[in-house]
């Protein structure tokens, strides 16, 4: 489903940030990448949902190689993957109710659409009774749920999740990846970045190791290692 | 669509009053452009009609000798016609001649007295002639001078001032025009310059939305559409604003602009321009608001929101 073939990314003069990356991911693949900062985890992300082209070699997504997409057709690309980011970037002046909502109003979607799908996916992600706050009035942990239900209102095939943990406590961390996994059991796709070892050693699936924007360990055992 | 539509309107109007400051600027520097661009205009069309005014009064006129037979003057009147550049000739008998005079000096007792005096009429009949164009009046004294019956008219009333005046117009109206629009060029740079810096504002104050749109893939053209609808806002704010401010001008503040020709003619006062043309004039402020709004956001989103 997703492909890297000889991808290299370099940013201006610097060490390349991804080097020859050869990279597989199959329809309902559970993913964790894992690595240092700045290992080039967040890269790779990017040339999935094509907000980086590559320097270098090809990301076929189902497919589709996506140098080959016009910039009128990223759009409808980036429908299939829904994002979710370790600040969450929600809108601070827009409620739970209203952020979720924008992405679909965002993609067209009708109002009745909307009144009915949005409190659907609030109910998935446990913030029934708090629909009506704003994001400011939310833990940290409620913050990435509803970040969560955002990145799936619109029923992506692919759900990317970089450092989703990242500023959240042990606990809201375990919530997280429990969604991410109740998630993918659903059937969908899910990429996740994080060097978070407990996390990634928690969701005991497939692991790739990043170092130095190359490939160092992509195994099945589920084991966090650096 | 309509949709879309709708959901742009409700984002652009909050933006409108959200950047209440920089609307104020960006809506004060196209209502300054668009207001002095009115001014020219009414000033441009207030001279034409001047111009037009003037023109209709000029005239050619032969005058023929005392003793010339009215169907000599009649034939040189037909053959004058067959000139396309005449537009139509009037023919003065002595006798109406006579008429006019007594009429336009009834109240001069000196010169009806003189004329007593002199007993008969001393008044030459006359062909008034009135061409297409102003600049035509030389060819046609230059005809009749060269006609077969130049012998019978004994002058041409022809006068190089009635010229010189409006070429004279017509220079001052060139020259208005092109004042105008050097003017009119450096006020839409202007405003382009501070539409695009606000509009550049707006999406740097809206980057968060932004970056939330591409993610979860809002077509470019709805990231795009309420910017481009806050230029055309401004646009249409400036034009309402700029009209009403030419209104009060032309009002009452019309001594302090100085009407480029004025011959007195009943159609001078900007005012009554100003109304007459109220709807063209409008029209045209309107375009040129939404154009500038619209170009000036157009610039920013392609220089500021990478899509």
């Amino acid at each position: 489903m997703i492909k890297f073939e000889s991808v290299t990314k370099i940013y201006g003069a610097n060490p390349p940030a991804l080097d020859n990356i050869n990279l597989e991911i199959k329809p309902g693949d559970f993913v964790s990448i894992v690595g240092p900062s700045g290992a080039g985890k967040s890269t790779l992300l990017k040339l999935i949902y094509a907000e980086e082209a590559p320097t270098e070699g090809t990301v076929y997504f189902e497919g589709v190689p996506l140098d080959s997409l016009s910039s009128k057709k990223l759009p409808k690309h980036r429908r299939n993957i829904g994002t979710v980011f370790q600040d969450f970037k929600l809108l601070p002046k827009k409620n739970v109710f209203e952020n979720i909502a924008y992405a679909l109003e965002a993609i067209g979607a009708s109002n009745a659409e909307i009144q009915e799908n949005v409190p659907q996916i609030i109910d998935i992600v446990g913030l029934k009774e708090k629909s009506h706050l704003f994001p400011q009035q939310l833990s940290g942990g409620e913050q990435q749920k509803v970040s969560m239900a955002r990145a799936l209102i619109h029923r992506p095939i692919v759900i990317i999740a970089d450092e989703p943990t990242g500023n959240l406590d042990p606990i809201s961390s375990l919530e997280i990846l429990e969604l991410l996994l109740k998630i993918n059991e659903l059937g969908t796709t899910v990429i996740l970045a994080s060097h978070d070892q407990d996390v990634v050693n928690q969701a005991a699936k497939r692991v790739i190791t990043i170092e130095n924007g190359r490939i160092v360990c992509d195994d099945n055992c589920g084991r966090y290692k650096i | 669509m309509i949709l879309t539509i709708q959901r742009t309107i409700k984002e652009a109007l909050s933006n409108f009053w959200r950047n209440s400051w920089l609307t104020v600027a960006s809506v004060s520097i196209l209502t300054l452009s668009l207001y002095v661009a009115g001014i020219i205009y009414v000033e441009i069309i207030s001279a034409n009609d001047e111009i037009r005014y003037i023109e209709k009064r000029v005239n050619i006129s032969a005058y023929f000798a005392e003793d010339t037979p009215e169907n000599e003057i009649i034939s040189a009147k037909e053959n004058l016609l067959q000139l396309t550049e005449i537009q139509k000739i009037d023919y003065i008998s002595r006798d109406q001649a006579l008429e006019n005079f007594k009429r336009d000096f009834a109240d001069v007792p000196a010169v009806m007295q003189s004329l007593e005096e002199i007993g008969n009429n001393p008044l030459q009949a006359s062909l008034v002639i009135k061409a297409n164009e102003p600049t035509q009046y030389q060819q046609i004294a230059d005809y009749i001078n060269n006609s077969a019956f130049k012998e019978i008219v004994s002058r041409i009333n022809y006068n190089e001032k009635n010229k010189e005046v409006i070429e004279n117009l017509n220079k001052n109206i060139a020259n208005l025009r092109r004042a105008g629009a050097s003017m009119g060029i450096i006020f839409a740079l202007i405003t382009i310059l501070i539409v695009f810096n606000t509009i550049r504002i707006t999406i740097y104050t809206h980057k968060q939305e932004i970056e939330v749109m591409r993610l979860v893939g809002a077509s470019n053209g709805f990231i795009q559409l309420p910017f481009i609808f806050e230029g055309i806002m401004y646009g249409l704010a400036a034009a309402a604003i700029s009209m009403l401010m030419l209104a009060l001008t032309f009002k009452f503040g019309v001594n302090y602009i100085t009407p480029i020709i004025s011959s007195g003619a009943p159609s001078s006062s900007f005012f009554g321009v100003f109304i007459s043309k109220f709807s063209q004039l409008f029209g045209i402020e309107l375009l040129l608001g939404i154009a500038l709004g619209v170009i000036s956001s157009m610039i920013a989103i392609r220089k500021y929101l990478k899509i």
